[in-house]
């Protein structure tokens, strides 16, 4: 998809196997890479052109030991807010620029980690991940040696989902870092509200983006496979600590998007969004089309 | 006459065997009861999808349900669904 900020023009192209190995009624192995190819012109107006990165994003073995407990062991997303673990996949996420703040939720540990999820009263299920990671500077593995952990509260009748996290880095500087996190698909509407804060040693920030279906008003195809999307976001870096990832001046940014669903798995994205900061503002225009596919890698799939 | 008899039996049997409805692997009794407690589980199935999954994607086309089996055991994991929701959810997606 054509990806254009600021005046500059990126083609990009996302292949993200996922690899599920069920191993009898308690076990799975899962894994699931990311080819990137970030295509750019040379020269400003040259042929495109560039390297395809390579990364393995989780690697892991879960023990479903009891309806309360999972055991991971292996390179896993880590889990902090929702939207590295949940909604980063392509074919997921509703716009296609990650959020600001997503370099603060560390993409992948390797370590260990305890997880579950488990009714606790009629409209109350609780849902929670504790983990520790070692470090690796390997590449294809890097990691950080921390301790975190999320806990949040969803409540199905509402279908409103609040949370927290944590981080404690055993490195560098040993930082802390918090998160929170809110989700609200009310009944009454096509509408997902989603939200997230995030506080590191870099800075802190936060995103707000509500989803809406436009079946809520028509029945027309053309509609009813329609989606309106905006983001709203807010970066306030802290001063002296300096992180690649991540702005180094105060940013703000608004995204609009519209999403046209063709089937189960294709769909049409698009977004305009403008970015404001001491830096300079820029536009950032997205264009393209995802796509998802499943199918059995052995004998025994149906 | 022994053996006629016998033969006989056989013959019978045979047919009784034979006329006997089959029970196919995979498919549930048909009795009305579990008919009514199976509609009841896909209506619950379908809503626990909705409140669960439907937050981030929507229904997929169904795959063959050992398949089936193994996504749903993925997002289990993934989303932290929990153990009750998952099985409703499976019975919705494979029947």
């Amino acid at each position: 998809m054509p990806f254009v900020q600021g005046g500059q023009t990126t083609l990009v192209s996302i292949f993200s196997p996922v690899v599920l190995l069920p191993l009898g009624d308690k076990w799975l192995i899962e894994s699931r890479g990311a080819f990137e190819g970030d295509f750019v012109r040379r020269d400003g107006t040259g042929p495109f052109g560039g390297k395809v990165q390579q990364s393995l994003e989780y690697l892991q073995v879960d023990y479903i030991a009891n309806p309360y407990l999972t055991v991971t062991v292996g390179r896993f997303l880590t889990p902090f807010g929702i939207y590295n673990e949940r909604l980063y996949p392509v074919w997921i996420r509703d716009l296609q620029a990650d959020p600001i703040i997503l370099p603060l939720e560390h993409g992948s540990s390797d370590g260990a980690m305890l997880r579950g999820g488990f009714s606790v009263a009629h409209n109350l299920n609780l849902n929670y991940a504790g983990y520790f990671s070692t470090l690796s500077t390997n590449n294809t593995l890097a990691s950080d040696r921390e301790i975190g952990g999320r806990l949040g509260a969803f409540f199905p009748n509402q279908r409103v989902e609040i949370g927290f996290s944590v981080q404690h880095l055993l490195q560098k500087n040993r930082a802390n870092r918090f998160g929170t996190h809110f989700e609200w698909q009310p009944r009454a509407l096509p509408l997902d509200i989603r939200s997230e804060f995030a506080d590191a040693e870099f800075g802190r920030g936060y995103w707000i983006e509500p989803a809406l279906r436009l079946n809520a008003f028509s029945h027309a195809q053309i509609l009813a496979h329609t989606q309106m999307v905006a983001r709203f976001q807010q970066f306030f870096a802290k001063p002296g600590i300096a992180n690649g990832d991540v702005p180094d001046v105060n940013t703000k940014e608004s995204e609009i998007g519209i999403n046209y669903y063709f089937m189960d798995g294709l769909r049409a994205v698009s977004s305009y969004g403008r970015q404001f900061s001491s830096e300079g503002n820029a536009n950032i225009w997205t264009v393209g089309i995802t796509y998802r596919f499943a199918f059995p890698l052995g004998p025994g799939g149906d | 006459m022994m053996m006629r008899v016998i033969a006989v039996t056989v013959i019978l049997v045979a047919m009784a065997a034979s006329a006997a409805p089959k029970k196919q692997a995979g498919l549930v009794e048909t009795s009305p009861v579990v008919v009514q407690d199976l509609a009841a589980t896909r209506i619950e199935g379908e809503k626990r999808f909705q409140t669960n999954c439907g937050r981030c994607h929507m229904l997929p086309h169904k795959f063959p349900p050992r398949m089936m089996g193994t996504i749903v055991r993925h997002m289990r994991v993934r989303a932290l669904i929990t153990d009750e929701d998952m099985r409703y959810i499976l019975t919705y997606m494979t029947e």
